[in-house]
């Protein structure tokens, strides 16, 4: 279990340098795959609470290390106006939030139905967007909500879903590298059925 | 709830209110650790879409790319006789001015850089270039294109070969303005999450009963200590008035999404 969580936040680490290679469909919203959510959301399903806890830490930390935005600067007598921004670290609870949702599945990924995981990837990561952008525009104080934000954000959604099938795929093999079957239900079935 | 979770519940939430309490500096030194790990695989990542976008122009545009470049290599041999007679004035102009003992008002050195990277985050208006402190450049440069004004650079990679600039086009950046020909002067800033067509700018705190009108050029004060003065910015396109105060909607003069080259300011003592 240990050696399989470890190899999960190795995954997460590694999705982090693999998204530096995926840039935004311009065309299309400037969507792109977020490869990082992906990954954090498919291993939040296979392990334990604590587990996902500690993933959702690393993959917030990170993600926000990767977005954060320098500081303002200039004279603050011309610019008297303070810019407010989100805060660092707000991705970490955003992050737990939506691995709890994951969680909520677990019954049923146990079972071997690992396909409604798939699916609430993609809801999850429409949650994850629309939160963030909500906060964007509450810090801001006014809101505005344009068809292309609604583009990006099921474009996205949807982009990123379609690899969670690879991603589960990458999942079962390193667990049962460790020797750490994540899909219990389902091995106990096949195991009856011989 | 099982105690290791409640544990773990506790700890995590503990580090959450670490990280959410961290100083504006101490983020810095996070990001930085960040890129500086990330860095070879940043600039793999933004080769490979450099490469992918010049193919793609290459295919849909390459006899008007050929036409392009003639028209650019024309330019660039008109401006290099300019640029010469410009460095003549220039030298006479500091002759003269050391001999009357003038103090000298401004300094407009520029670096030119590439861009290699457009929208690495969601939301954030953002884009990156080929060059860093190795080149002089650091945080709180004004950069422009040929254009106008583009941004400012608001992080330098540990590398020194990369820096990110943050757009005009985003709410974090503010930028003091005027109106030409008025007396107006405003703070100009941008808006997340506008990514079909032209992105606008809002150009705010102007009079009550300002003269404007749509056409009037938004130029920079200089006023602010970043930005030089009297750089474009773009073209008012609509007024509102409010029972405070105005506002306007720019369009700015910068094509964000064709910037191929842009120049950093590195002296800012205007």
């Amino acid at each position: 279990m240990i050696r399989y969580t470890l190899i999960t936040v190795l995954l997460l680490l590694a999705a982090f340098v693999a998204q530096q290679f995926i840039p935004a469909f311009t065309g299309l919203y400037h969507s792109r795959v977020l490869l990082v959510h992906l990954v954090f959301l498919c291993a939040a399903v296979t392990v334990g609470a604590p587990a996902m806890l500690l993933l959702a830490f690393i993959g917030g930390f990170l993600w926000d290390a990767h977005c954060a935005i320098g500081p303002h600067g200039g004279d603050p007598e011309v610019y008297s106006q303070p810019v407010e921004s989100l805060r660092f670290g707000y991705s970490i609870l955003l992050f737990a939030a939506l691995g709890y949702l994951m969680q909520g599945v677990q019954p049923l990924f146990r079972q071997g139905k690992w396909q409604v995981s798939a699916a609430l990837t993609g809801i999850a990561i429409l949650i994850y967007l629309l939160a963030e952008y909500l906060l964007i525009n509450f810090v801001r104080g006014e809101f505005h909500f344009r068809a292309a934000v609604a583009g990006q954000v099921v474009l996205t959604a949807g982009m990123t879903m379609l690899f969670s099938p690879l991603v589960f795929w990458l999942l079962f093999k390193l667990s049962e590298l460790c020797q750490n079957p994540i899909l219990p239900a389902a091995g106990n079935k096949r195991r009856r059925r011989r | 709830m099982k105690p290791l979770h409640l544990l773990a519940l506790m700890l995590f939430l503990a580090g959450t209110v670490w990280a959410l309490t961290r100083s504006e500096e101490a983020v810095r030194e996070i990001q930085a650790a960040y890129y500086s790990a990330v860095s070879p695989f940043l600039k793999s990542g933004s080769a490979m879409e450099t490469r992918a976008r010049a193919l793609l122009d290459e295919v849909e545009h390459s006899k008007a790319l050929a036409a392009e470049t003639d028209t650019l290599r024309a330019e660039v041999g008109r401006l290099r006789i300019i640029e010469s007679r410009f460095r003549e004035l220039e030298r006479e102009n500091a002759q003269l001015r050391h001999a009357l003992d003038f103090p000298k008002t401004t300094n407009f050195e520029v670096v030119a850089a590439r861009v290699v990277r457009r929208h690495p985050t969601t939301w954030w208006q953002t884009l990156e270039i080929d060059a860093g402190s190795d080149r002089g450049i650091g945080t709180q440069l004004s950069v422009l294109s040929n254009e106008g004004l583009v941004g400012k650079v608001h992080r330098i990679d540990s590398g020194g070969d990369r820096a990110s600039v943050l757009l005009i086009t985003d709410e974090q950046c503010l930028v003091s303005a005027r109106v030409e020909g008025t007396p107006e002067v405003g703070i100009v800033s941008g808006r997340r999450g506008h990514f079909e067509g032209t992105p606008r700018l809002r150009l705010r705190f102007l009079s009550k009963d300002a003269a404007i009108r749509p056409g009037l050029r938004v130029f920079t004060t200089g006023r602010g200590g970043i930005f030089q003065p009297n750089i474009l910015i773009g073209t008012i396109e609509s007024v509102e008035k409010g029972p405070l105060d105005s506002e306007a909607v720019v369009r700015p003069s910068v094509n964000f999404e064709d910037l191929g080259t842009v120049f950093v300011v590195l002296a800012n003592d205007s």
